[in-house]
This record gives structure tokens, C-alpha cells and sequence, in this order.
């Protein structure tokens, strides 16, 4: 498996009227088709580090290379274009634009791109087979339960079949339910479709269902475990690793099946 | 922090927030304040024309302050409902509803009171510059700047009691609901709203209606149009913004091949959502800007009637005197010292006008010698005409009865000189004003007119003399035989003017009349459909910072899902344009098809076409949409940016 996303000794500095290191000679791989969490407490760069990946934002020092280019050298509008065509992407505030429907949402990126309607409606119709949207299609976000929601969300951002999808505390928001369901989700694209998927979550649960979880700490690398056979002695790890974390840190009731 | 403090800080914090209605306080502040000086101005005396801009300011004065109360009114309730969020928190905090409805009160006169200082401040700075064009119009000799407590009672009275009024009155606005709901913010989104399909139809027929009937407008029943139209025209243009724009948007929405195409998906979705937010304030402001189009187009069309009497009246000074007339010699005495007074270079022409019976009709002619109209012709640029013994041209009465008469040919004799002459055709040059000279009047040779001289007779005593005053300066005569006029006035009024042995005519002077009346007026409505302007935009401004940090969001999700910073203008482009242009253009459309059915009037008072100074009006407005239009897409547009 080769190499998808690459941070070399990467910094990053924030200057306002307080100057804030919020990424610290940061070193960190994710392969073609991994499954990745990147967790830590509050402020230790989580965001940052997505926000690197998903090439809105640059490093102050160091290099990143995401699918084989180099976003500092890449003009806005190029690295618009990288996004709309590589990337895909998930949210905690599940971001749906309300003026729209379910499908029309789903589609957009599409429309952007100037696709036939007709590809256009097979490719909905396809991703909703698959997320269990199909009925809600014609609703508004407004109407819809969080997991529902965030089902959608994460159709957005795979009906243009981007390499990697990135996901800021996609089960945030949701009860254990929806979390569940919208996690196996996840896992399942993984698998399936070999799709690279960085994640970044405060949750050990969600974190669990990941072949891997990095840790940061004060922008800087911590710790890294892989997962094992159960994915229940996987989550006693990560719950043992943030404990040694500190910081403080939410750790959720245990809810495992 | 005090609680005045408090006040205080909420507003200057959110200044950027009430930047827009501010503005348009003040200038409507400023203008009602030049209004004002004018209206209290010691050097006004009652002229006709002062008069005229007296009341003409004292009527804008009334309408800027009634515009001004919806205005404000308006503005006060959006404020309030978009910052519930707010008053949510403070409820949540503890504060009781009396305390809050005085922070209301609060905050709502400092605005005020700013907002008048400011006001007054800038319109007594630039009164020295409002009386210099006041005066260039009016054409007084000095309007000079005075300082009277009078005109700062008058608007500081008038705007601080409206705001009071606003401030005691707004609280009661802010929705008394549970706090909860305040602290969520009605926000509710999205959406197609209800629009009736009956009323989108129904909008869409009585604007097609109106329209028509506007276009297909006859003389016989425009005026009943005026009573009918307008409130139809109202009632389809509210309809229409309110269900007819859905109900096609929504049918466009239907067609997927039209709809998902690139940024229409986005743009339409968002202007229904827009449109159902605003669709009361787009009325709002197509009625106003209407308005406005339709006061300065009238404006402007009277003052294309005003330039138009100058061709109507080519000679500056008329004097025309029986042989009775005692006074003959002492007038014409009196132009000549006050033309060389005023120093104003003239060319009299003295017509004698015989007259004679004529045989053909066996009325009376009126005769002029074609040496005398052929030195008046040269004086105005003419060429002038040849005419043999025998033979004799009419000379019109009018410029549209030219045409009549050159195609007749009449032989006839004078009865009293018994002389045979032949009128062949009309004289082609437009002399005099219509019918100064008389109905029936004819141009003869030399030859024959001093053989009716010497051997008239009887008749000659009945001849008039006629002065011709060219002047190519002619606008500077208006004060030029004032007595006289003065005289002719008075016979005029003790109904003695068939008995007067002469008559005067100064066109100059009713020519200054008419165009000063019509500029003033004109300057006057300008002014205000500025402030409506300001106002209507200061709208469509505050609505875009309400929903700031919404779009902020939007746009927040669509950078990620890669759009660049081209598609990105392009997106706030299709977004602001809409809400800038849309019903203006719809306003444009209502004026257009308002002015059709005015030229109708036009054509029956004066033979003039309005369409140029309509073209001029309505794109100076549209310039300056665009400028403002400019101005807050860059506001908006660093604004958005700002959250990269």
C-alpha cells in the first residue's frame, strides 16, 4: 500500500495578536485505504491538523503532500478544483444547506462540475441505495433526524468517488444510536471501497472502529495504536492511552454492544 | 457599567449593523434641515416664484417626514426581530421586560439624537451651497446664509419627537414569547413557504392587465385610469412578489435539466428562501423607488415643456399699440431706457398692420409689409422672401397651420384700396408667437402696401402699430416693462383689457416663470428621491447583515467542498444582484409603462415627446443603483472573507 497523505515535520502558527503554535513538528502517514482517528484533548491541534489535509489552510513550516501534490505550490483556484475532485468531507455541525433537499444536497457537488442530470440522478439514486436515503430524498434537512442527517452529509461527500474522505467529530452530535450506525458506516465504505478515511474525534467509541488512532498533544505527536482483533480490548487501549493523555478529556460512559 | 452605559455600547458596538439606517437618517435629517432654512428664509418675499418654492419645500418637508415614519417604523421592527437572540439572553439573565423595553428606548434615542445632530450639522454646513443653487434656479440676487433658530426647532422638534415616539412605541414589537424561543432565534430557514397559486396567477394577470392598459392607453379614458390603475398595479405588484416569483421559481425547480446546472441549484434555492424572507420589503421598495422614478420623470418632462416655449416664442418683446393709444410714445420710451439700462442689446422691428376688408371672405385682413418681416426674418436667421406687385402670402397663425394654408390660393380684392391681389401659399418662418399678430393676417408687397398707404382712406385709422423687440439674450428681459406688465394685469383683472388702447407681451418674463417653477420642483423632487434611494437601499443592507453570520456558514461549507474564489463572486454575485436590481427593475418596468400613458396627456396639452428626459432620468438612477450596489457587494464581500 502506498502513501496517500504525508506531514513532514510540520509546523504551524497562528498570528494574531497572540502568536499560537497549534502544530509542532508534526510527522504523520496515512496509507491508501486506512482507516485513520487522530484524537487528543481540546486545543491539542486536532482541527488544524484536518484543516492541513483538507488544504484550507497551509503550514508555516514543513511539508504536506495529500494525493500526490503538494497543496503549497497549487494556486486557490487548483486547490479549489483538488477538493471538489479528491476530497471529501464530514462535519460535526452536519452543514446541510437548508434551502435545499435531501437529494439536491447530495448532488451539488455534481452540479458544480456541470454533470449530465442523468449521471447525476444515477449516482444519487446509487449512494442513497446504499445509505438507506432513499425515501427521505425529496425532504428537507429541517425534517430530518441527526443520524438521517449525518447519512446525508456523508453521501455529499462520497457521490463524487473522492480518494479521501475527512471526517471533524462526524458523531459528534448524534446519540449512541445514530453514532453506531453512522460509524459501521464509515468502517463499511472503508472496506468496501478501500477509501482512505481520516477521522478526528474526541470519542474512544468512534475512535475504536479505526484501524489506528494517533494521538496529539499540544500540537505535537504522542502516541499511536493499532488496532487488534476485538475492537473491545482496541477501545480499553485508547481509553488507557487518553488517560495517560491527561488534559481533560470527556471520556464517554461505556456503551459498547 | 451603568445601565445607560450599556445602552450605549450596544449600539456603537453594533454599528456596522445600523450603518445603513443611520445613513438614511441622517441624509433625510440633512434634507428635511435645508428644507427648512429655506422655508424660514428673512430675504423670501412673496414673489410668485418664491412663493412657488415655499410651498413646493413646505410639500417635500411634509412627504420626507411621513416617508420618514414607515421608514423608521419599519426598520425598528427588523431590528428588533433580528436581534430576539439577544433579548433572549438578557430575559434568560434576569432582566425584566420594563428594563428591557428601556434599553430599547435607550438605544433607539441615541441613535436618534445622533443621528439629528449629525444630520443638522451636515445641512447647516452645506445650506451656503443648497441657497447657491436655490438662488441659480430661482434666479434671486441673494440668498444669503442666515443663522435663526427657527429652522433647527422645526426639524430638531419634528425628528426627535418621531424617534421618541419609535423608541416608546418598538419595544412592544419584540415578540413576548418564551424566552427559549427567543434565545433560538426564530430562525426558520429554508423551506418553500406557503405562496397560494391562486395569487401567483392572479399577480401575474392584474401586472399584465395594467400594464396593458397603460400601453393601450387612449386620451378619452386616461384620467379614469388614473384612479383605477395604480391601486391595481399596487395590489398585482405585492401578489407578485409574494406568490408570483415562487410559483415560477418552484416550476423551474421542477426541471431538473434547467435547475441542477452548476450554481443555478444554489442561487435558486437561495432566492426563494430570500424572496420568502423579503417579499414585503421588495414591495416596499418597488413602490418607493416607483414613486421616485415617476415625481422626477413628471419633474423632468415639465422642464422639457419649459424649453420648448422658447421656440414657441421667438421674440423677447411685444408692444403693439392702437392709434388711440395716449401712452404709445412714453412705453415705448420706457423699454428702450430699461433695455439700455440692463444693458441688453435688441433690434426693433416696428410693423404698421393695416387693415382691410377683404372681398374673398369679406372679414377683416390684417396686412404687414413683407420689408418689415424680411428685417425681422434676417434678425432671427432666416432667409428672407421675394414677393412681386400683386401678390401676397398668409401668414399663420400657428406653426400647425402652416401646412393649411400653403396649399391655398386665394384671388381676391381689398375693398377699400381696391387693390386685386393674390395669396399664394403661407410665409414659411415661424416669427411670431401664435396669433399675437391676429387670425387673419396676410404679408404684402411693397408696391401694393404703400398704395393702401397713401390711398387707405378711412381704414387707416384702425391700423396698429407693432414693436418687434429682438433680443438674443432673450431670458434677460424678465424684469423689462414690469409697469406696463403690471398695467395690462390690472385691466386684466377689472376685466377692462378689450377697452386698453395696447397690449405687452414679455415671453422672457413668463418663460423664467414657468422654468424656474419647473427646475425647483425638479430639484426639489430629486433630492427627495435620493433619500428614498438611500432608504431602500439601507434595507436591502440591513437584511444582508442579519443573515451574515448564516451566509458565513454557508459559504464556510461550500470553500470545503472546493469552490474557488471566482465561483465564490460569482455565487454572492447572483446572490446580491436579485435583491439589488429585481425590484428595481420591476419599478423601471412600472414607470415605463406609467410614463406611456402620461405621454398620452402630454400629447394633448403640448405637441412634445417626454422620452429624452425620461431616458436621462431613469439611467441616472441606474448609475447610481450600480455605485451602491458596488459599495455594499464590497462590504459584504470582506465581510464573508474575513472568516478564512
Amino acid at each position: 500500500m502506498s502513501t496517500i497523505v504525508k506531514l513532514k515535520e510540520v509546523t504551524k502558527i497562528y498570528e494574531s495578536r497572540v502568536m499560537h503554535r497549534a502544530l509542532n513538528r508534526l510527522n504523520f502517514e496515512v496509507l491508501e485505504g486506512e482507516f485513520v482517528a487522530v484524537m487528543g484533548p481540546s486545543g491539542s491541534g486536532k482541527s488544524t491538523l484536518l484543516n492541513l489535509i483538507s488544504t484550507i489552510d497551509l503550514p508555516t513550516y514543513g511539508q504536506v503532500f495529500v494525493d500526490g501534490i503538494e497543496p503549497e505550490t497549487l494556486s486557490k483556484n487548483k486547490l479549489a478544483l483538488f477538493r471538489r475532485h479528491h476530497l471529501g468531507f464530514v462535519f460535526q455541525e452536519i452543514n446541510l444547506l437548508n434551502m435545499l433537499t435531501i437529494e439536491e444536497n447530495i448532488v451539488l457537488p455534481l452540479t458544480l462540475d456541470g454533470l449530465p442530470v442523468k449521471e447525476m440522478e444515477k449516482r444519487v439514486a446509487v449512494v442513497a441505495k446504499r445509505l438507506g436515503l432513499t425515501d427521505i430524498l425529496t425532504k428537507r434537512p429541517e425534517e430530518l433526524s441527526g443520524g438521517q442527517a449525518q447519512r446525508t452529509a456523508i453521501g455529499r461527500a462520497l457521490i463524487h468517488k473522492p480518494k479521501i474522505l475527512l471526517a471533524d467529530e462526524p458523531t459528534g452530535n448524534l446519540d449512541s444510536k445514530s453514532a453506531k450506525d453512522v460509524l459501521e458506516l464509515l468502517s463499511e465504505i472503508n472496506e468496501a471501497q478501500n477509501r482512505t478515511i481520516i477521522m478526528v474525534t474526541h470519542d474512544p467509541i468512534a475512535a475504536s472502529y479505526c484501524d489506528r488512532v494517533l494521538f496529539i498533544k499540544d500540537g505535537a505527536f504522542f502516541n499511536e495504536i493499532y488496532k487488534d482483533e476485538r475492537r473491545q480490548t482496541f477501545y480499553q487501549r485508547i481509553l488507557n492511552v487518553l488517560s495517560l493523555l491527561g488534559g481533560h478529556h470527556d471520556i464517554s460512559a461505556v456503551r459498547l454492544p | 457599567m451603568t445601565f445607560l452605559q450599556f445602552a450605549y455600547r450596544n449600539v456603537v458596538r453594533n454599528r456596522r449593523i445600523y450603518a445603513g439606517f443611520f445613513m438614511a437618517s441622517v441624509f433625510s435629517v440633512t434634507v428635511f434641515f435645508l428644507y427648512s432654512m429655506l422655508l424660514f428664509h428673512p430675504t423670501i418675499e412673496d414673489r410668485f416664484v418664491q412663493e412657488i418654492a415655499v410651498v413646493g419645500m413646505g410639500i417635500a418637508e411634509i412627504t420626507l417626514f411621513i416617508f420618514t415614519v414607515f421608514f423608521l417604523f419599519y426598520s425598528m421592527r427588523a431590528f428588533l426581530q433580528a436581534r430576539s437572540h439577544e433579548f433572549g439572553i438578557l430575559l434568560h439573565l434576569g432582566m425584566e421586560k420594563r428594563q428591557l423595553n428601556r434599553l430599547v428606548f435607550l438605544e433607539t434615542m441615541f441613535i436618534g439624537i445622533s443621528a439629528i445632530g449629525i444630520g443638522t450639522s451636515i445641512g447647516f454646513t452645506f445650506s451656503k451651497f443648497f441657497f447657491m443653487v436655490v438662488r441659480e434656479i430661482v434666479m434671486l440676487p441673494a440668498l444669503p446664509l442666515y443663522v435663526s433658530w427657527q429652522p433647527f426647532a422645526l426639524t430638531i422638534g419634528a425628528f426627535l419627537g418621531l424617534f421618541m415616539v419609535m423608541a416608546l412605541l418598538t419595544p412592544y414589537f419584540i415578540q413576548s414569547g418564551k424566552v427559549v424561543d427567543l434565545i433560538r432565534g426564530e430562525i426558520t430557514e429554508g423551506g418553500m413557504g406557503a405562496y397560494s397559486k391562486i395569487r401567483g396567477y392572479l399577480g401575474l394577470l392584474f401586472l399584465g392587465l395594467s400594464y396593458l392598459l397603460a400601453a393601450l392607453t387612449s386620451q378619452s379614458i386616461v384620467l379614469s385610469l388614473f384612479i383605477f390603475l395604480p391601486p391595481l398595479a399596487m395590489i398585482g405588484t405585492y401578489f407578485f412578489f409574494k406568490d408570483s416569483v415562487p410559483l415560477l421559481l418552484h416550476k423551474i425547480q421542477g426541471v431538473r435539466r434547467l435547475y441542477w446546472r452548476g450554481f443555478r441549484i444554489l442561487s435558486i434555492s437561495e432566492g426563494i428562501v430570500r424572496l420568502r424572507e423579503n417579499a414585503q420589503m421588495f414591495f416596499i421598495v418597488t413602490i418607493v423607488s416607483t414613486l421616485a422614478f415617476m415625481s422626477v420623470g413628471t419633474l423632468a418632462s415639465l422642464t422639457s415643456f419649459a424649453s420648448q416655449y422658447r421656440e414657441l416664442n421667438p421674440l423677447a418683446l411685444v408692444y403693439a399699440s392702437t392709434q388711440e393709444n395716449p401712452d404709445e410714445q412714453a412705453h415705448i420710451e420706457l423699454l428702450f431706457n430699461e433695455l439700455e439700462a440692463e444693458e441688453i442689446d435688441y433690434v426693433l422691428t416696428k410693423f404698421r398692420i393695416l387693415k382691410q376688408t377683404s372681398t374673398f371672405t369679406d372679414s377683416n385682413v390684417g396686412i404687414l409689409n413683407i420689408t418689415d418681416v424680411n428685417k425681422l426674418a434676417i434678425d432671427l436667421g432666416y432667409l428672407p422672401m421675394r414677393l412681386v406687385e400683386g401678390e401676397a402670402l398668409f401668414l399663420p397663425p400657428s406653426s400647425s397651420s402652416f401646412e393649411s394654408l400653403n396649399e391655398r390660393t386665394v384671388q381676391t380684392t381689398l375693398e377699400e384700396s381696391d387693390i386685386d391681389i393674390k395669396i399664394n401659399g403661407a410665409y414659411p418662418y415661424h416669427l411670431f408667437a401664435s396669433n399675437s399678430v391676429g387670425q387673419n393676417v396676410i404679408v404684402l408687397n411693397d408696391f401694393d402696401y404703400r398704395k393702401i398707404l397713401s390711398t387707405g382712406g378711412s381704414r387707416l385709422r384702425d391700423s396698429m402699430m407693432y414693436y418687434a423687440f429682438h433680443v438674443p439674450e432673450w431670458e434677460q428681459t424678465k424684469d423689462v416693462g414690469f409697469e406696463i406688465e403690471q398695467a395690462v394685469t390690472e385691466s386684466f383683472i377689472l376685466n377692462e383689457s378689450d377697452v386698453l388702447p395696447y397690449s405687452f407681451d414679455n415671453p422672457g418674463s413668463n418663460y423664467a416663470i414657468i422654468r424656474t417653477t419647473f427646475s425647483l420642483l425638479l430639484f426639489i423632487g430629486l433630492l427627495l428621491a435620493v433619500v428614498f434611494l438611500l432608504a431602500a437601499g439601507s434595507f436591502i443592507y440591513f437584511r444582508l447583515y442579519t443573515t451574515l453570520e448564516q451566509d458565513r456558514k454557508k459559504f464556510d461549507v461550500l470553500r470545503r467542498l472546493g469552490i474557488t474564489d471566482r465561483e465564490l463572486k460569482k455565487i454572492i454575485n447572483r446572490q446580491l444582484i436579485p435583491q439589488f436590481f429585481f425590484p428595481w427593475g420591476v419599478a423601471l418596468l412600472h414607470s415605463s409603462f406609467a410614463f406611456l400613458s402620461l405621454q398620452v396627456i402630454w400629447d394633448a396639452l403640448a405637441e412634445i415627446s417626454i422620452v429624452k428626459e425620461l431616458v436621462l432620468v431613469l439611467l441616472g438612477f441606474t448609475i447610481l443603483q450600480g455605485v451602491y450596489f458596488y459599495l455594499i457587494r464590497w462590504r459584504y464581500l470582506t465581510h464573508i472573507k474575513a472568516s478564512e
